[in-house]
């Protein structure tokens, strides 16, 4: 059945009524499913690192951390300064090493170098390593996310 | 009534509820050609075996392992040194899985080069192709289950590269693995895959690809002579079962054999925040991928080189997909650039994995080597072997002779008498 002026009859009206209210349904159920599946980003806003054990690094050396879930290293330059980095690859995420001896960053997985300043100079990994700000307040060090006051 | 007649009552009473016949039947008259191509179709079977001997083993480890982050390695661990013939099953898993996907590999090339994918059998093609992705699927989140170090790394590469793909594959990596990082919930996730997502999965895409086989029949080779092939071609069953057979008993000798000789060790728990341990290598049947994503620049142009690497295998990945749309010739043409396709792939798979093998892997100071527990054991383990070995040999035996005799049987028109 058609009424004079419309542009559908009533059958396809019911029918995309019925099947559009099921994509809705099919939807609200999805939702949750989705947010249960994925669950939030959990990125730490800042790690403490207690200056008693971390403040006494000598030039060169080394020293881990934990930044959340992924691994940490503390450097201090041949200049003094404290860096923070998060030692995890720019390519595809392996955890690396530092090798003292070379003075280098390498990534077993696809062979990845960086140099001592956490920059990319050879193998697959696209960046360098992902640089953590570090400061001093009181008894502790202090890394939080670069850019981040 | 006698026990006779009652199996035939009880028989007759089922067929007329269940229809048993019908598929008999089938069978009966289902054609299989004959000719230089034929061991070609013993690979799908074969398979089918495969997949078999997993689900039995991999719901034996289940009962046994723990996946959790402190226990899924001490679990793994326990199986291979306390529970009795544990090391076996699990050795059994590990090495039914390498031949399932070795054999899924032959199948396919298989069909490939004899261009059986061609009208009608699009969509027999494309279901094989999805029970290959999750066949490698299962070997991807299987291998994570050990948690040592190399399992963990390989699958920290494994679930970063979606991420490389833009726009969507960000949200990909984290559908994998539970959060922006590997953690405990990536191994939940995993072990909910491996055991109840795959197995799903993979019985559905079957379910279609073994419907179509039956619907369509044997494919004939390209340019064949129809009429001859229908007169050399034997039925199903029995003729061919009972040659597939043979295969089928040979092959569960090997693995078995392989499996009690070569299990697999267990490294120690993985450390979420260890570096990479050197020299570390996915399965055999990842390594041309991993070799290209090894060789690939960090930069191509503007683009990082693993999104170009990501992107190119999955254009190729879409194009083996999409091979019968393209190649979409009568079934009566060659084909040869296909053919030579087929040949540069594997070189090219093969030669990329001998390359990546030249990285020599530092083998692990203090990993689980699995063994016979003590004498005992070992002893009945070689009497269990003898008894496998001889098994099959008196079988294969007895299955030559039934082979000859349906053989005859066939030849004299013995089954032609019920043929419709
Ligand atoms: C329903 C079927 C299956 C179940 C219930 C199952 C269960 C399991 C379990 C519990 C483990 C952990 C034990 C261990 O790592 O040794 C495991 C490991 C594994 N599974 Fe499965 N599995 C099934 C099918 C498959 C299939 C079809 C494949 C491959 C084609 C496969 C490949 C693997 C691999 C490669 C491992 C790691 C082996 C190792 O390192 O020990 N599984 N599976
Ligand atoms: S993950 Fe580090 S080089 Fe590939």
């Amino acid at each position: 059945m058609r009424l004079k002026h419309s542009l559908f009859t009533r059958r396809q009206f019911l029918n995309g009524l019925l099947g559009g209210w099921l994509g809705v349904l099919a939807g609200l159920f999805l939702y949750p499913v989705l947010k249960f599946i994925f669950p939030p980003e959990r990125e730490p806003e800042q790690v403490l690192l207690p200056l008693a054990d971390y403040g006494s690094l000598e030039a060169g050396a080394i020293k881990n951390f934990a930044w959340g879930r992924k691994p940490g290293m503390l450097k201090k330059t041949a200049g003094g300064e404290l860096i923070a980095f998060v030692s995890v690859c720019t390519h595809l995420d392996c955890n690396v090493a530092y090798l003292p001896d070379k003075k280098k960053f390498f990534c077993a997985c696809h062979e990845g170098w960086y140099d001592e300043n956490g920059v990319n100079i050879g193998g697959p990994p696209p960046k360098p390593l992902r640089r953590l700000a570090v400061t001093t307040e009181g008894e502790n060090l202090v890394i939080k996310p670069e850019g981040a006051a | 009534m006698n026990i006779k007649g009652a199996v035939r009552a009880t028989w007759a009473w089922l067929d007329d509820r269940l229809g048993v016949r019908t598929v008999t039947d089938f069978l009966k008259h289902k054609p299989i050609p004959r000719n230089r191509h034929t061991p070609w179709m013993y690979t799908g079977s074969l398979v089918l075996v495969f997949f078999g001997i997993q689900v039995l083993t991999g719901i034996m480890l289940a009962f046994y392992y723990r996946p959790t982050l402190e226990e899924a390695n001490k679990s793994i661990g326990e199986i291979m040194t306390k529970v009795p013939l544990g090391w076996i099953i699990r050795s059994v898993h590990s090495w039914s899985a390498t031949f399932m996907i070795a054999i899924v590999f032959i199948h396919l090339l298989g069909i490939w080069v004899l261009k059986s994918y061609r009208k009608p059998r699009e969509m027999t093609w494309m279901s094989g192709v999805l029970l290959l992705v999750f066949t490698l699927a299962f070997g991807f989140t299987g291998y994570l289950l050990p948690w040592d170090a190399l399992s963990l790394a390989a699958t920290k590469v494994g679930t970063d590269i979606p991420r490389s793909i833009p726009l969507i594959g960000a949200w990909g990596t984290r559908f994998l693995r539970g959060g922006e990082d590997i953690s405990g919930d990536t191994l939940s996730r995993f072990f909910s895959f491996h055991v109840s997502v795959l197995p799903l999965c993979l019985l559905a895409a079957l379910a279609l690809h073994v419907y179509l086989i039956q619907k369509l029949g044997m494919s004939l080779p390209v340019g064949a002579d129809e009429e001859a092939e229908a007169r050399r071609a034997i039925p199903f069953w029995p003729n061919f079962v009972y040659r597939e057979a043979i295969v089928w008993l040979v092959f569960a000798g090997v693995l078995v054999t392989i499996a009690v000789f070569l299990p697999p060790t267990l490294g120690k728990a993985a450390d979420l925040m260890a570096p990479a341990p050197e020299g570390i290598k996915p399965e055999w049947y990842f390594l041309f991928l991993f070799q290209t994503l090894k060789v690939f620049p960090a930069k191509i142009l503007f683009i990082t080189g693993d999104t170009v690497a990501v992107l190119l295998i999955l254009l190729a990945a879409a194009l083996f997909f999409f091979l019968p749309l393209l190649d979409n010739k009568p079934a009566g043409r060659k084909g040869k650039i296909i053919t030579i396709l087929a040949f540069l792939l594997v070189v090219y798979a093969v030669a990329m994995s001998i390359w990546s093998l030249q990285t020599p892997s530092k083998p692990e100071a203090d990993k689980i080597v699995p063994a016979p527990q003590n004498i005992k054991e070992s002893t009945a383990i070689y009497v269990f072997l003898g008894g496998i070995w001889l098994s099959v040999a008196v079988l294969t035996y007895l299955l030559r002779l039934k082979i000859k005799e349906t053989d005859r049987l066939l030849h004299v028109g013995y089954f032609s008498s019920d043929r419709r």
